[in-house]
């Protein structure tokens, strides 16, 4: 019995959101009208109604006319707070909704950017998906609220809908409005932490990089700021009376192939992961890297952001095999 | 329990001076109403539970002491009877505690919803202007201390609006929702009969009682509020004939006159008028007793009245609100002619062994006269006119509370004066009684209505003479005739009341009461007769109530049409020849050719042509536009003959 008395809310609440609007995905912008916007009393709100109840009873059992003025001019300003909190919504609209790629497990940060007309105050509205919830204020017609969303698992992220809600002015009513963007939003997979290192390069060592903790003094350079103070050769430094850096050469092996088919032995999403961490180094040694994945045409060589951006994104849209993987 | 809390629920110092500040607003009015002492603890109670509340809560066992402190007070005060400002009281101590315990943002609201209360029961006890403005300030308050709270809800509570911004929202909320209010205040069915009935004050107010005793009065006569105003429709009687007729006393213990209840039961007694009639209507402040007033004698009384037969005026229920009576009154010829004998023994009835002196004048005076009471009445008036003074200072009397004042302080006010004078003729052997009520009245010179303030309370005696039956003698007026039929001109000259001083202030009073009574007239008198008659001056003699409720719905539905109207204007474009514009695709879309939206003109009026050759009219129509549109021109409106054009095409 209590079960089903606990269940009925709930069920209540699914059944809404399946009928409320909008149905399915849709394309931003997307501007709030009058049509999906919900208001219905709050908790405080009812409490306030039951409230005027009582009041408005009193006082036309007792015929007191300023008593009876006094709650009818409540009962008008808390309707007209319905209004204006349906104002607050309508007319808004909601242009783009952006976020950085981040590995799977950490936090990504979407930012919901809104337009309004500007004249009317709207701040302070909630912008809230799944658990995630922030504010958001327009200031002369614009605003942005940054939601932070946990990420799971590499993929596509497909958003719930937004939740656009206000309890303002007076907080006796909440009206709210959904936005479904059809923008999915990419996660990548998260790089494993330990590992063995980047394989060796192949082909020629045409590449070599200064790096001032190399081995080989390759030549003197002007100093410039924030170089290492160990860096600097002090005695040519005295002779040419101004600041000299050594730099020093470390030689590298050319491009970098990350080969999914030269990793056997270990799991799927484990070869996924060690191959994002390679990239990721990679890319930070600024080294030219090759990704080959089953059934894909190879990436790269190359570098650079663009490059990291593909190879990753690859990566994690790669097929998900949790049942093989065990 | 605090820690569970999440913190942005917490109220933060400035909120919860917002919330403080409007549950005191809202308590202050209320306080007014309170008695003295009473209202002095509550506030004292409720500023220092909020200082001492400030930083951190109180501990439960102080505000469980505190609570109960305050409950006591208020039920002492009250001498344990339970009525209608018990209730006032009871409510202003919760109101008083319950900042002890206001951390959270609910706290907050409930605090704030129970404070409204507050505003809503002062309208119980008292009507006045100052209990509405008040009311009203507290009431905006209130408000703009919920719109604080929603601030602060909503995450946004570090850029808060500035206060005025504030209030201007509430009132603006409050402007919106006014067709609504009006509408429901004038037309939504009031109810005739209540259902339940109000419950009267634990505590009177002073005023005109069922008993008096000389000294009592000062506060009254020191109240310069109104009392009645009297419309007169016809002959108006001089200020020295206004007595207006209340409690009539019989029973005198000494010190206190009592009137007799089981006299409320009986017929009125036979009375012969004067050819004079007076035709008024009475509007009386809310007194909290059943009794009512009159012009001297009433000739009838009015619907659901009950007369008695001293011709004491009787409602069937407690005037706690203000109420309208349409009466004629005429002096009397000859006024119970015939004294029954148990009323004689009544009206010569004196309690033994008090006042001597006074019993031993009057048997004196009953030698000297012989049969003849009224030169023994006269005589005692000459006594008075000569020896006697009028002042409102006088000492507290003893036992012998008569005998005190004609021999030895001779001074005194309408209370001992009518009081002694009784005991006079009774000790004579003349049937006698007090009467009390109010004398005078104050004409205002910009509603061409009467006044009469509760400082015009009077008492006065009657004496009855063989043949004439009751005759007034008022031994004040013998003494001081100024300071009873009064004008304000006398008033100011003796520094009454604390307008009375200031003479440049009297037409500032007038109006003010004037603008009171048009207020009573449209607003606090308004009932369910009055209802029903409101369309009268429209032909509509009386409205039924189903009549009623349908004009209500629509009153209502209208308010409500033109809050949705705001909603939908909200939303729409503000460019007039966009808005045309956009009407136009509108009207397309419904034939199935509508604009796409990142569609320009041009090409979807080629489109539309090729779909229906034989309309170009729109593509003419969406040059012109595009050229107005994004062709350069210096601002300005559009032109109206294209916008007239848009409006009317139709696919």
């Amino acid at each position: 019995m209590s079960a089903t008395s606990a269940m009925s809310p709930r069920r209540l609440r699914t059944r809404f959101e399946s009928w409320a609007r909008p149905r399915q995905p849709e394309t931003l912008p997307v501007r709030i009208d009058r049509r999906r916007v919900y208001v219905l009393p709050t908790r405080f709100g009812l409490f306030f109604a039951l409230l005027l109840a009582a009041m408005g009873l009193g006082a036309l059992n007792y015929n007191n006319n300023p008593a009876l003025l006094l709650v009818l001019l409540l009962v008008g300003a808390a309707n007209a707070s319905l209004l204006v909190a349906h104002l607050q919504l309508t007319g808004l609209q909601i242009g783009a909704i952006g976020a950085e790629p981040v590995p799977a497990g950490s936090v990504m940060s979407l930012r919901v950017h809104a337009r309004a007309a500007p004249g009317r105050n709207r701040r302070g509205l909630r912008v809230r998906c799944g658990d995630a919830d922030a504010v958001l204020s327009l200031e002369e017609g614009t605003g942005q609220a940054v939601l932070a969303l946990p990420t799971l698992q590499r993929g596509w992220l497909e958003l719930s809908r937004l939740r656009i809600s206000t309890t303002r002015p007076l907080g006796l009513a909440v009206a709210w409005a959904y936005v479904w963007p059809d923008a999915p939003l990419l996660v990548y997979p998260a790089p494993e932490a330990h590992g063995p290192p980047l394989p060796q390069g192949i082909g020629d060592a045409s590449v070599a990089r200064l790096h001032p903790a190399g081995d080989d003094v390759h030549h003197l350079r002007a100093y410039r700021r924030g170089d290492p103070r160990r860096a600097i050769a002090w005695k040519p430094s005295a002779r040419r009376d101004s600041l000299l850096v050594r730099e020093y050469e470390q030689p590298l092996g050319a491009d970098v192939l990350l080969d999914w088919h030269q990793l056997p032995g270990i799991g799927h999403e484990a070869r996924i992961r060690r191959l994002a961490r390679w990239v990721d180094e990679a890319e930070r040694q600024s080294r030219r890297y090759r990704l080959e994945l089953p059934g894909q045409p190879p990436l790269g060589p190359a570098s650079g952001a663009q490059h990291r951006h593909a190879c990753l994104r690859a990566l994690a849209l790669l097929p998900r095999l949790e049942q093989v993987d065990g | 329990m605090a820690e569970a809390m999440p913190a942005k629920s917490l109220l933060d110092p400035r909120s919860r001076g917002w919330v403080l500040a409007a549950a005191g607003a809202c308590l202050l009015p209320l306080l007014l109403q309170l008695p003295p002492r009473l209202d002095v603890g509550i506030a004292t109670a409720a500023v220092a539970i909020g200082g001492l509340s400030w930083r951190r809560p109180l501990p439960g066992w102080l505000r469980l002491l505190l609570g109960a402190a305050l409950v006591g007070a208020v039920l002492a005060t009250s001498g344990f009877a339970f009525g209608r400002d018990t209730g006032c009281a009871l409510l202003a101590a919760m109101l008083a505690i319950k900042p002890a315990e206001t951390f959270s943002l609910r706290d907050g609201r409930s605090l704030l919803g129970f404070a409204l209360f507050a505003p809503f029961a002062t309208f119980l006890l008292d009507q006045g202007p100052l209990s509405l403005v008040l009311g009203l300030v507290a009431t905006t308050l209130a408000l703009a201390a919920l719109l604080r709270l929603s601030e602060l809800e909503s995450g946004d509570g570090r850029h808060p609006l500035p206060a005025w911004r504030r209030y201007a929202s509430v009132w603006r909320l409050i402007a919106i929702g006014l067709p609504l209010a009006l509408a429901a205040f004038w037309l939504f069915p009031r109810i005739a009969t209540p259902l339940w009935g109000v419950p009267e004050r634990a505590m009177a107010r002073p005023g005109l009682s069922d008993r008096m005793s000389p000294g009592a009065w000062i506060d009254l006569l020191n109240d310069d509020s109104t009392a009645l105003r009297v419309q007169f429709f016809g002959a108006t009687p001089p200020t020295s004939q206004m007595y207006w007729r209340g409690p009539v006393l019989w029973n005198f213990d000494g010190r206190t006159w009592t009137q007799s209840d089981w006299m409320r039961g009986l017929p009125p007694a036979r009375v012969r008028s004067r050819p004079i009639a007076w035709d008024y209507e009475l509007e009386v402040e809310p007194t909290d007793r059943r009794q009512l007033v009159s012009l001297d004698l009433p000739t009838a009384a009015p619907d659901g009245i009950q007369l008695s037969l001293d011709y004491g005026l009787y409602a069937p229920k407690p005037l706690s609100a203000l109420t309208r009576w349409r009466m004629q009154s005429a002096p009397p010829r000859s006024f119970e002619p015939e004294l029954k004998h148990t009323l004689r023994q009544l009206a010569l009835q004196l309690p033994s062994g008090f006042n001597p002196r006074t019993l031993a004048l009057a048997q004196q005076w009953r030698r000297e006269a012989g049969n003849d009471d009224t030169a023994i009445a006269q005589r005692a008036l000459r006594m008075i006119r000569s020896d006697f003074a009028y002042t409102l200072a006088t000492p507290l009397l003893g036992r012998n509370s008569v005998d005190e004042f004609l021999f030895d302080y001779r001074a005194g006010y309408c209370e001992h004066f009518s009081s002694a004078f009784v005991v006079l003729m009774r000790a004579a052997g003349i049937p006698a009684r007090v009467v009390t009520g109010y004398v005078g009245g104050y004409r205002n010179p910009i509603g061409g209505y009467w006044q009469v303030r509760r400082s015009d309370a009077h008492a006065w005696a009657e004496v009855w003479l063989a043949g004439r039956g009751w005759v007034r003698f008022d031994p004040t007026a013998a003494v001081a005739p100024e300071r009873i039929y009064d004008t304000l001109g006398d008033r100011a000259s003796a520094g009454d009341g604390l307008f009375g001083a200031l003479p440049g202030l009297v037409p500032m009073r007038n109006a003010g009461d004037w603008l009171r009574r048009g207020w009573n007239d449209l607003v606090l008198g308004f009932d369910a007769t009055r209802q029903q008659r409101l369309l009268q001056s429209l032909g509509v003699p009386e409205i039924s109530s189903g009549r009623l409720v349908a004009l209500f719905i629509l009153t209502a539905s209208l308010a409500l049409l033109w809050m949705i109207w705001l909603t939908a204007r909200a939303e729409r474009e503000h460019d007039v020849l966009l808005r045309a514009w956009h009407r136009l695709g509108v009207r397309y879309a419904r034939i199935g050719l509508g604009r796409d939206p990142h569609e320009p003109a041009g090409p979807w009026a080629a489109r539309v042509l090729a779909a229906r050759p034989q309309s170009s009219a729109l593509t003419a129509l969406s040059a012109r536009f595009a050229e107005w549109r994004y062709a350069h021109h210096d601002g300005g409106r559009p032109p109206r003959d294209l916008v007239r054009d848009l409006q009317s095409h139709r696919p």
